[in-house]
């Protein structure tokens, strides 16, 4: 039997390629993720154990919880410089030094900020102790020493064109400073850590610098010989105050990994949900492949049946087939994913995101999840196909006719279309209901199944219009459809799963974009606003102070944010000056007042108001990741905080409190009586020491955040365009095993006259007619299923729907043009049958 | 005019189109022509220098025994395959001279076929299989001309239906129908009755008779059946790859007899 499998399935390399080639993009999907983000984490273990190498024990705050890095840059309460000393004091420590570290950004040669996309951009202190820099070392010149020497990494020396004994410049959360180049620093191999820019001073420097006079962030510390990590850790814990502790390099290098870990989460989720589109995508072309297999095999397995052969034979044939498929295509996918990795790598690599060079990591996890996806999503696909292959009569031998299209039960049909109208119902509810994101998720995939099951009475609806052409290269081919609805059905299926993702993704972002126009115009006052460039980590306070200073700016409002947990659940908040806080924006309080917005008391959105069960009046505890909790007396709460994206509103003063960081996410001014281009040009040249500061109008801030989700959109389509192109993998597969089946028609179509072209066109056209079924079975369910998504987001922003038609119609028309593609070789092979084979008789 | 042709009666001549001299033009012609399959050691010689004219208006069977190249020949006579040397003349067209697009025009336009099986697209109705050729050179059939057929071959009832629900005679009519759509200038039929019971075999082939005899059409059969041949004008007799016979007026017992001859 197995040697029977093995030989079916080398029959056609091209068939087994298509096939194999839509299992192998999901699996490659799953493997590339996995890989991408185990290197990362091995990378950034060997960057941390190379930085804490020679740090036996650290010394540091405690966090009030494991707070998420991307909102808090992993920064603790820094610690009183006394205890240093302290440290120094306890019986086995041979070196102790506090370190800071803090925003410094580099200016150019060009008087340009040296920014890397997404990488922070960090000053820290320089241990007088080499060795407890780790593999951080001075690859040139020396260490800083006194108010006027800098080192800085080299891949910003390099790409700021700096050379030992120059002025560099660099902005800091309180002002911006020039120093002189005395060393250059390096990592191991490595010229930066991840991209980031780094600049060193020595600690009264930097704790000038940094904003950290008579503290230090951490205490690192080397033992004396002989004494074991865990035991100075134990001395050293037990001298320290109350919320701050020790903890061995070892475990500081692992927390560290952990943490970035966590800070990719959602990107590797992302990716595995892309992984997931394309292997749904993947089974229906696999499902197809097999039906379409076992109906060109009737004949031979009836016969297979006839001699003797078991159902169970014939089932486990043809689930081995899946299996051999499976494997291969597995194995296919697990090489693409370790080259995706790589891309992405590369991809990330251009965007200034320096990963420390490590090799691929390839756990056993990722082999057996590949593996396992693949061979598990052939063989469910696979399944129904061997079971009818199993239920083939050995009588069916005998009978000469060619399969026909048994008529799909009534059963299945009244079951079909109810299921499809629930579903159907059910999106309509959510996107009137709104806010009801899992429901439009469960709503989208029942009308999806009811699409399976009516699949072929839409292919034969359609066919049934079309056959109606005056052309015979049409009717032929909706005849063809017709014949082979289910076929058709889900080859378009397949198709359909992918343009409704694309679409609904569309929809989505085109409500985004709309809101975020209505925001700006709607809740917005200010004339204009002042945002770091890029993906800047922020804008020094010493900005706004120098706004406040002038004339011609009447309200400045500076705003930062920060993670925190809001009644146990991670949130950012929101800091902002009370004072002029409603001539810059009109948060649209609902309920309470802006007034009563003081110390100790915070503005909640209506929204998480409501999820959380709180009113005006009442209590919430925000717990700070350095300070841990304080109660809050919520002053109002408000809707319309989507232009500063705001769901939870404290006084700056609370803020300066419980948070370290000085930087602001932006700057809200009112420059009465101006002309906003001209105050936007006269502000500009102000701010001319700080090149990071973007001056907006609120039309740039929406021209910058409607093309920052255009550029989202852009990736996000990208990647499910790999999906589309399984889904169109499968229409060539059915196309080409469809050709296959009809060599004599062809034959006979060619015999009585008709050209090469015309047998061409007939096989463009059905291709043609499932791609427009899955087109816009595709279209319409995302667009509906969009429309419920944007409902449910109002919290992230997405305040109005917007259905953009003209993207929506133009993936249609590019659906379609795809199936014309998709046709090109199996037409063309239909186009060369041998009419004298095709015609002889048997 | 007769309609029921005997196999015993006398050879007829159709309405036969003639030349200025009143003479009988052939539809097609052969001249000298050579089919090789393959090359070297392997080479099989299936048509070996074969001249032949098969008039116009007359209903012409190619007997042989198997192997001696009948169906090559009405291949390449129907430009369905081409000559490895020599000529083949439909009316005053070089075969030899076409493309392979103008050939397929040829086919269409002025070419008719029949085969022994699996002559019709399952999908599409009898009436649409019969105007196939008109369809696809995108010109409407005639009406008049699809009624004569249509009538002829008493296919009226049963036009809607598919051919999975025809029966095999009726399936060979439809065939019959769509090869006469375009009033070729020939119709090949190359063992149209292989496949059909004695007396369906028989009705096809008073039909075949019949489409000579009252529509004026010509008719070139390929058969090994002597009762068959014997519906013809005339037959040609074929033996590895040559002409070695023509009998005028054949009847099945002087068929046999050649038969015999030639197998000995
Ligand atoms: N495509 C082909 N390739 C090689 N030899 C062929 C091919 N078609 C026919 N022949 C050979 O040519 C000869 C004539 O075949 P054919 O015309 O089919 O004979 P008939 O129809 O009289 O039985 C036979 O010997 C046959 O084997
Ligand atoms: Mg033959």
């Amino acid at each position: 039997m197995f040697r029977f499998s093995l030989r079916n399935l080398l029959a056609s390399k091209v068939r087994l390629l298509l096939t194999m080639a839509s299992v192998a993009v999901g699996v490659a999907f799953v493997a590339g993720t996995f890989v991408l983000s185990d290197t990362m984490a091995k990378a950034f273990d060997e960057l941390y154990a190379g930085l804490t190498a020679g740090t036996d024990v650290v010394v540091r705050s405690e966090s009030a919880y494991d707070a998420d890095l991307t909102t808090t840059g992993g920064q603790v309460r820094p610690v009183d410089e006394g205890l240093v000393a302290r440290v120094r004091a306890v019986p086995g420590v041979e070196v102790a030094e506090g370190s800071v570290f803090g925003y410094a950004l580099v200016i150019d040669s060009h008087g340009q900020p040296v920014q890397p996309g997404g990488a922070p951009t960090f000053g820290t202190s320089i241990a007088v102790d080499r060795r407890l820099s780790g593999a951080a070392t001075i690859r040139e010149g020396r260490a800083p020493v006194g108010l006027g020497e800098i080192v800085v990494d080299a891949r910003t020396v390099r790409r700021a064109g700096l050379a030992l004994g120059d002025h560099v410049d660099v902005v800091f959360e309180d002002a911006r400073r020039t120093f002189r180049l005395v060393g250059i620093v390096g990592f191991g191999e490595t010229d930066s850590i991840l991209g980031a820019t780094m600049t060193g001073f020595d600690l009264p420097t930097a704790q000038t610098v940094l904003g950290k006079t008579g503290v230090v962030d951490e205490i690192d510390v080397r033992g004396a010989d002989g004494i074991s990590d865990s035991t100075l850790r134990d001395r050293i814990a037990s001298v320290l105050p109350d919320g701050v502790g020790a903890e061995t390099g070892e475990q500081v290098a692992a927390d560290s990994t952990d943490a970035v870990r966590d800070a990719m989460g959602v990107f590797t989720t992302v990716l595995l949900v892309f992984a997931g589109v394309s292997l749904l995508v993947g089974s229906f072309v696999i499902w197809n492949t097999f039906n379409v297999l076992v109906a060109q095999r009737r004949r031979e397995v009836a016969l297979l049946r006839a001699v003797g052969g078991t159902r169970r034979q014939v089932l486990t044939g043809v689930l081995l087939e899946a299996v051999v498929v499976g494997v291969i295509s597995s194995a296919a996918g697990l090489g693409l994913g370790v080259a995706l990795a790589a891309g992405i790598r590369q991809l990330l690599k251009l965007i200034g995101v320096d990963l420390p060079t490590t090799t691929p990591a390839i756990e056993t996890r990722t082999v057996v999840a590949a593996f396992s996806v693949g061979v598990v999503v052939t063989c469910l696909a696979a399944v129904l196909p061997a079971w009818s292959a199993a239920r083939i009569a050995p009588m069916e031998a005998l009978r000469t006719a060619a399969p026909v299209n048994r008529g799909s039960g009534r059963i299945r049909h009244a079951v079909g279309w109810s299921v499809l109208a629930v579903g159907a119902l059910m999106l309509a509810a959510c996107s009137v209901a709104g806010d009801q994101r899992w429901w439009t998720v469960v709503a989208t995939l029942t009308t999806f199944l009811g699409l399976v099951f009516v699949g072929p009475s839409l292919a034969r609806g359609l066919a049934a219009v079309v056959a109606h052409a005056r052309r015979p290269g049409w009717r032929m081919a909706a005849r063809n459809v017709a014949r082979s609805s289910r076929r058709a059905a889900a080859t378009a299926l397949a198709l359909t799963i992918g343009l409704t993702v694309v679409a609904a993704v569309a929809v989505t972002a085109a409500s985004l974009k709309d809101s975020v126009s209505a925001a700006v115009s709607g809740g917005n006052r200010s004339d204009l606003i002042l945002e770091p460039e890029g993906a800047g980590m922020g804008v020094s306070s010493s900005v706004a102070d120098l706004l406040r200073a002038r004339t011609d700016v009447d309200a400045v409002v500076e705003l930062r944010e920060w993670g925190a947990q809001i009644n146990g659940d991670d949130q950012l908040v929101t800091a902002v000056d009370t004072a002029g806080l409603d001539r810059v924006i009109d948060l649209g309080i609902a309920s309470g007042s802006l007034d009563a917005l003081r110390a100790g008391s915070i503005l909640v959105s209506t929204a998480q108001a409501r999820h959380l069960g709180v009113s005006a009046g009442e209590s919430v505890t925000v717990t700070f990741p350095e300070t841990g909790p304080r109660p809050f007396r919520v002053a109002g709460t408000f809707d319309k905080g989507s232009l500063i994206n705001a769901t939870y509103v404290i006084t700056l003063s609370d803020f300066e409190q419980n948070v370290t960081s000085r930087l602001d996410q932006a700057i809200l001014l009112t420059t009465p009586g101006l002309d906003p281009d001209r105050a936007k040009e006269r502000i500009g040249a102000a701010l001319a020491d700080y090149p990071n500061v973007t001056v907006n109008t609120p039309q740039d801030i929406t021209r910058k955040a409607q093309h920052s989700v255009d550029q989202l959109l852009g990736i996000v389509t990208a990647l499910l365009l790999l999906a589309v192109v399984v889904a169109v993998l499968g229409v060539v597969n059915t196309l080409v095993l469809s050709v296959m089946e009809r060599s004599r028609e062809l034959g006979v179509l060619r015999a009585v006259g008709a050209t090469r072209r015309q047998v061409r066109q007939t096989i463009r056209r059905e291709s043609v007619l499932m791609s427009t079924l899955g087109a816009v079975t595709g279209v319409a369910l995302g667009a509906a299923a969009g429309v419920g998504l944007a409902r449910s987001l109002s919290e992230q922003g997405i305040t109005t729907v917007a259905v953009p038609l003209v993207t929506l119609a133009a993936y249609v028309v590019i659906a379609i043009g795809v199936g014309v593609l998709a046709a090109v070789a199996p037409a063309r092979r239909a186009s060369r049958v041998d009419v004298l084979r095709a015609v002889a008789e048997e | 005019m007769r309609t029921t042709p005997a196999p015993m009666s006398a050879p007829t001549t159709g309405p036969a189109r003639t030349t200025g001299s009143g003479e009988v033009t052939p539809a097609v012609r052969a001249v000298d022509a050579c089919k090789v399959y393959g090359a070297g050691d392997t080479a099989v010689t299936a048509l070996d220098d074969v001249t032949l004219d098969l008039p116009a208006g007359r209903f012409t069977a190619i007997m042989g025994p198997s192997g001696s190249g009948k169906s090559t020949l009405m291949h390449c006579l129907a430009g369905l395959d081409t000559l490895t040397s020599g000529r083949v003349l439909i009316g005053d067209t070089d075969l030899a001279a076409l493309s392979d697009r103008e050939r397929t025009l040829l086919r269409r336009d002025r070419l008719g076929f029949v085969f022994q099986s699996f002559n019709l697209l399952p999908t599409l109705s009898a009436e649409e299989n019969i105007t196939l050729p008109c369809d696809l050179a995108g010109r409407r059939p005639d009406r008049e001309w699809f009624q004569t057929v249509v009538d002829n071959l008493a296919l009226g009832g049963r036009l809607s239906h598919r051919p999975s629900e025809l029966s095999g005679g009726q399936q060979q009519r439809v065939a019959v129908g769509r090869a006469l759509i375009s009033r070729p200038d020939v119709v090949f039929a190359d063992e149209p009755t292989g496949a059909l019971d004695s007396k369906a075999g028989a009705e096809l082939l008073r039909f075949l008779r019949s489409v000579v005899d009252d529509l004026g059409q010509t008719v070139v059969m390929v058969t090994h059946d002597p009762g068959a041949a014997a519906y013809a004008d005339s037959v040609v007799f074929l033996v590895d790859g040559r002409v070695v016979e023509e009998l005028e007026a054949p009847t099945r017992d002087r068929v046999l007899e050649v038969m015999g001859r030639l197998a000995s």
